[in-house]
């Protein structure tokens, strides 16, 4: 037990020790001024952390809490219909048994990170006092992020000016701010836990009655703040001075996001519709009301909303991992950048000069070109689908990577075609039957009507995602995710039906891309990376993959925040891509999980070699079979 | 009746047949294509022997260096049957720990000493990014993959993508966007000239080490108990796991032979494209990835002939095709892709299943 | 009586193994037969060549006067066959319902553009097919079951219910994939009134694989024993049972001798 507290608390230690020090590193404290409040917070996190994953009272909620949690029956509480509830459905509570083992515990664990920070300060500054030229190495390194480092400035390092008094109040410095954490942290858990375990909680947190009054309070604050933003858009109100565009724009994404948990919160039938119809009036008052930032901003968003949900249906629906998706994106942007740009590719002017049409002019206006842009990129899904029909698993995700790929290097290079990465110039805007947005109401700028645009075609798409999933089509696509053979030998004609994933997603893609051209005025294929695809993939897994809800606010949070973020804004892919993998640690299944999804993401899955394809079908599937063979079927039928 | 008045489709056509011979006739026919163009253009074209000869041997180096990477791919998922997305940062964490090894060793003027000296130094560098990748490849296991063992395939997948993004921006973050320069030492930096073929020490070099790493790793893997144990996991985790072999460490194993071969491949692309940068882990990366596919993925002997002939094509291929050189990526990622349509299971990919069967 | 199956000199090679041998069988119209064998004699390698799933090397396979050799399994689906597994395969995170309408998948007609635009005929069908899914849940003895996710049915019931999907596409012909193995004896008892209930009220001829002599001999009209790929015997049960090929095949050649063909796959 004690040689077990200390390993324990070592390695909490450790494990915040090398969090500290790669903050450090990347210059967060140099920003913040200092690593004493990224220290403080880190620790007390991972000591509570740790705590809270090793406790094993914690993960089984007791039945009575469960039961008493009242309006649980009521159908307006509970997250998809169809969703019968787990067996073992626990509901994480607060720790239960933090006790003085485990102040000690924390006490060690702060000790440690505090001793090692400054030990590793102490023999850098230490190196350089004594002349040992590590210069070049650290040239290369931001020199505030060293400094910040070894509690220095820039200047006394690059002088070796550091005394040994530093080193020791660097120790204390640390070590302190460790303890301190673990204390709070531990002290104040184990308060809770007690509290927790003698039902003393400030407010009970299962009346109905409170229960009922974060309900409407939920119902209501989007609809508030929406009322709100909107008011705020009207000429001479201002409430929030400099500050007033990046405060609106976070206010729009909170009441969006917020939005729809008040929608799953509403009960079904009236109340539903009453909160339907508000939200659906407040949103599309946006485009009015917000500035050409704000409306820039939630075109874009909204842009990768509608690639979201074409993604979701070949991912979410069909469950084929596609991470070459940028390409219908991209088909979509060059071909209505071909269509309405005065750029044209030597083929394509020669073509038009054949029509006997001036390749000046913008061939076709927005609302022509859009079938053809969504034409051409559902027959790109076709194309791409057809090789990769018997991929399955890993390998499709590669292949439809190496197509995307495949597809910006081209466009990157084929200067005659696409004018390589000079990119397509003066891109024609959306028109309203002929006209320019502004020409109709001078409200609505030109940024406000992309993003009126892109709300709307959101708006279609999910509707349309939605009605063919619960099609039969879509119960094909779940049948072919959950077994593909069986899929088949139960009639689901596989080709067609991944086909149609393929080019149903790729046609909402090309839908995106468009309005993507449109908006960007200038496209070039630097627009057209892998990121692209990978963020769309990203904003379905956050906000719940084979929920259109989710992929909305997934969408405005990876990227719309960033927006509001500004200023940390390098700091943005490196969380994102934390929380990506901590997300799929902690919740598979995403913020507003689709009640399907979660079952699957949360319950573990045979392991074994993935069937390849038609070509190694014997090899592989024979084993699989054995394997899956329950304990009570002894016939193994196969080749041995 | 149930019977559907699908009576036209004559009972002898079959669909499945039909699709294959069709799939083969339209590899034969890219094939030919293929073969066309490189007889009409890339050889009208007329370049001299010794012109493809040096090319070939570039290739070769390449070839070497993907096998590194490569490797390490196809032993992660002979065990763990998942890609290591992140496997190309990994390489590229044991550049950047070398370039800094580099810099210190060129500070403190041991790349000027006697010839033993620097081959130390060498050698001392290519230990440190072998041990810095070997230690990213482990923290990479523990904190992004062992909790997720047991989760839906699609989960460590994407763990894998978001660690490389981490590491690719956390590198770009701490040590800047700009491209380091590795300066090679005066003694690797000639090269020999037979004929009018140039061969470049560096090039060399790094085309022995990675056949005595590969080697090595050969040796580990059939030679020893821990390589024994490695293939029992290999084969089936949870029966090696009843025969009293300790599945994690295995898996730990394999992760750090397969980083320290990816830092070694770092440290060694360093020299060769003589910079390092954030991103410069990603594209060598994926084409090793490719190699290992086209051998075989999971298949060692497969990844490392797979490794050399993808390093042949890509340097030979554009003049071959008589295309710009641009286009090399193009012609990998065609290859990856025309590779797992064709013939999924890898050019070894038999080999390997008889072997399992 | 016309038969509904015919197979005649179907081989199966995996490698260099010959999983199933030239077999023939015949498979009357509304019948109930077995095949039964020990363990790895081909049994569900000949279900998967009847299905699609294997394509034989050899043979052919003839259902209502038509080959069903290299069809798709979907195809073979739409022709009237349809089966379930012996290690259950349902679509483990949809309910009860879900799979069965997955079942009928083949027997709705409305096209996507229909379900897009929520057309009147496409509600129609989608109301039929559910209501006609509860009648199939019923009629297996899933009342009530529809809305639970399918893993969370006890054992006995997921296999009703894989015979509840297979119904979905309206077969002519069932394979049933050892339907009654790892059931209580109560359970199996429903499973084989089940059977009877399959060919007496829905018209549906059945072919089954089973290790339970028990359930073989009493609800097969007829028998058919495969050893290493090869028919060696057919017949009535009582036939099968008495056969000294079979019990040798069963209980290795010394015991045959003594054996008592009770004990056979015992």
């Amino acid at each position: 037990m004690r040689h077990d507290t200390v390993t324990r608390s070592v390695k909490t230690g450790l494990v915040a020790f090398a969090c500290l020090s790669y903050l450090i590193l990347v210059g967060i404290p140099g920003r913040i001024g200092g690593a004493a409040l990224p220290s403080l917070a880190l620790i007390a996190a991972l000591v509570f952390w740790f705590n809270f994953r090793r406790n094993e009272d914690f993960r089984t909620v007791p039945e009575r809490d469960r039961g008493s949690t009242g309006a649980e029956g009521k159908p307006g509480w509970q997250i998809g219909t169809n969703h019968a509830p787990a067996a073992n459905d626990t509901v994480p509570l607060l720790p239960a048994g933090i006790s003085g083992l485990n102040l000690h515990l924390g006490l060690a664990a702060g000790a440690t990170t505090g001793l090692l920070i400054a030990i590793c300060s102490s023999v850098i500054v230490a190196a350089i006092g004594n002349g040992v030229s590590i210069q070049p190495v650290f040239d290369k390194m931001v020199p505030l992020n060293v400094a910040a480092l070894v509690g220095v400035s820039p200047g006394q390092i690059a002088q070796a000016d550091v005394s040994p008094f530093r080193y020791l109040l660097q120790t204390v410095y640390f070590a302190g701010a460790g303890i301190l954490a673990a204390l709070a942290v531990t002290t104040g858990g184990a308060r809770l836990t007690d509290a927790a375990r003698s039902d003393r909680l400030p407010v009970n947190l299962s009346a109905p009655k409170i229960l009922a009054a974060g309900r409407l309070a939920g119902l209501a604050l989007p609809i508030v703040l929406l009322a709100f933003i909107v008011l705020l858009g009207l000429p001479g109100v201002s409430a929030f001075g400099s500050n007033e565009g990046t405060v609106r724009l976070l206010l729009t994404l909170v009441a969006t996001g917020s939005g729809l948990f008040a929608h799953r919160l509403s009960r079904p039938g009236r109340e539903r519709r009453i909160v339907t119809v508000l939200l659906g009036l407040g949103v599309l008052m946006m485009p009015f009301v917000l500035d050409q930032f704000q409306n820039s901003v939630m075109g874009l968003v909204f842009i990768y909303v509608m690639m979201g949900l074409g993604l979701n249906i070949v991912v979410g629906y069909a469950g084929l991992l596609d991470l070459g998706y940028v390409a219908f994106f991209a088909i979509g942007a060059y071909t209505y950048a071909f269509l309405s740009a005065p750029f044209s590719s030597p083929y394509i002017s020669n073509l038009l000069l054949l029509l006997n049409i001036s390749p000046d002019s913008p061939l076709l206006g927005y609302w022509m070109a859009l079938p053809v842009a969504m034409l051409t990129a559902a027959i790109g899904g076709i194309l791409l689908g057809i090789p990769v029909l018997r991929l399955r698993g890993d390998y499709l995700a590669i292949v439809t990577l190496g197509f995307g790929e495949i597809i910006r290097l081209f466009m990157l290079n084929m200067g005659e075609l696409t004018n390589g990465p000079r990119g397509i110039l003066e891109i024609s805007q959306p028109s309203l039957f002929g006209f320019a947005p502004e020409a109709f109401f001078g409200l609505l700028s030109s940024q406000g009507w992309t993003f009126l645009l892109a709300l709307i075609s959101s708006a279609l798409i999910a509707i349309v995602a939605i009605r063919l999933n619960s099609s039969r089509l879509g119960r094909a696509w779940f049948a072919m995710q959950e077994d593909e053979d069986v899929a088949e030998a139960t009639g689901v004609h596989l080709v067609r039906t991944k086909l149609l994933a393929f080019a149903i997603g790729a046609t909402f893609a090309g839908m995106a891309g468009q309005l993507y051209a449109a908006r960007q005025i200038n496209i070039f294929p630097e627009n057209f990376s892998l990121f692209v695809s990978i963020d769309a993939l990203a904003l379905i897994i956050v906000g719940g993959i084979g929920s259109p809800a989710g992929i909305v606010l997934g969408a405005l949070a990876l990227k719309g925040l960033p927006e509001v973020l500004r200023g940390v804004d390098e700091y943005r892919i490196v969380a994102f891509a934390a929380l990506l993998v901590i997300m799929m640690i902690v919740r598979p299944a995403g913020i507003l999980p689709s009640p399907r999804r979660r079952v699957q993401l949360t319950a573990p899955e045979e392991q074994g070699p993935p069937e390849l394809s038609d070509g190694a079908e014997e090899d592989f599937r024979e084993p699989l079979e054995k394997k899956a063979a329950p304990l009570n079927g002894p016939e193994k039928d196969e080749a041995q | 009746m149930a019977n559907s008045p699908l009576n036209v489709q004559a009972a002898k056509i079959d669909g499945q047949t039909a699709q294959k011979y069709l799939i083969r006739a339209l590899g034969a026919a890219i094939f030919l294509l293929v073969a066309w163009r490189v007889i009409t253009v890339g050889l009208a074209e007329g370049y001299p022997a010794s012109f493809w000869i040096s090319q070939a041997l570039n290739g070769l180096v390449l070839g070497g260096v993907y096998a590194l990477v490569a490797l390490g791919y196809t032993l992660v998922y002979g065990i763990l049957f998942m890609i290591n997305f992140a496997h190309g940062e990994v390489m590229m964490i044991g550049g950047i720990a070398g370039f800094f090894t580099l810099q210190f060793a060129l500070a403190r003027g041991w790349m000027e000493g006697p010839w033993l000296v620097v081959v130390a130094a060498l050698l001392f560098i290519m230990l440190v990014g072998m041990a810095a990748s070997v230690v990213i490849g482990v923290a990479l296991e523990r904190l992004a993959y062992r909790p997720l063992r047991q989760a839906p395939r699609l989960v460590p997948l994407i763990s894998a993508i978001g660690a490389s993004l981490f590491l690719q921006y956390s590198v770009l973050l701490i040590f800047g966007v700009s491209p380091h320069s590795y300066r090679k030492p005066e003694l690797i930096s000639g090269g020999l000239r037979l004929g009018d073929v140039f061969i470049s020490y560096t090039g060399a070099i790094i085309f022995v080490t990675s056949v005595l790493l590969m080697l090595a790793l050969f040796f580990i893997i059939q030679r020893t108990k821990l390589g024994r144990a490695m293939r029992a996991v290999a084969e089936d985790r949870s029966t090696a796991s009843l025969m009293g072999v300790d599945v994690n460490a295995v898996i730990v194993v394999t992760f750090v032979l397969g980083s320290a071969l990816a830092g070694a491949a770092g440290v060694m692309l360093g020299f060769h494209n003589t910079v390092v940068k954030f991103n410069s882990g990603f594209v060598p990366g994926l084409k090793a990835f490719t190699a290992a596919v086209l051998g075989g993925i999971g298949n060692i002997p497969g990844a490392m002939f797979g490794a050399l002939v993808l390093g042949l094509i890509e340097s030979m291929g554009p003049s071959a095709l008589g295309i710009p050189t641009e286009y090399k990526d193009v012609i990998a990622f065609s290859l990856l892709v025309l590779i797992l349509i064709f013939r999924p299971s890898g050019l070894f990919g038999e080999v390997l299943s008889e072997k399992k069967a | 009586m016309t038969a509904l199956l015919s197979i005649q000199g179907v081989t199966k090679v995996f490698g260099g193994l010959t999983a199933v041998d030239n077999v023939d069988l015949e498979i009357a119209e509304l019948s109930i037969s077995s095949l039964i064998g020990p363990n790895g004699a081909g049994k569900t390698t000949l279900f998967n060549c009847l299905t699609g799933l294997h394509r034989p090397e050899n043979g052919e396979i003839v259902f209502d006067g038509r080959s069903l050799v290299g069809l798709r399994p979907d195809e073979i689906t739409e022709r009237g066959v349809a089966r379930t597994y012996q290690n259950i395969r349902l679509f483990g995170r949809m309910t009860a319902l879900e799979n069965v309408l997955v079942g009928q998948h083949l027997r709705l007609k409305s096209s996507h553009w229909s379900a897009i635009l929520r057309t009147a005929g496409q509600r129609a069908e989608e109301h039929a097919a559910r209501e006609s899914g509860r009648e199939l849940l019923e009629f297996v003895g899933l009342e009530g079951q529809e809305n639970v996710v399918s893993t969370n049915l006890p054992y006995g019931d997921q296999r009703l219910l894989e015979v509840a999907r297979a119904l979905g596409s309206r077969p002519r012909l069932l394979l049933l994939d050892e339907p009654a193995a790892g059931m209580n004896p109560r359970e199996t008892d429903r499973m084989m009134e089940l059977v009877h209930r399959l060919r007496d009220e829905r018209d549906v001829t059945v072919f089954l694989i089973e290790h339970d002599m028990k359930v073989v001999m009493s609800i097969s009209e007829s028998v058919s024993v495969l050893d290493y790929g090869k028919k060696i015997a057919e017949g009535t049960p009582m036939e099968v049972r008495s056969d000294a090929r079979v019990i040798e095949a069963y209980l290795g050649p010394e015991v045959a001798v003594q054996g008592s063909a009770e004990a056979v796959g015992k």
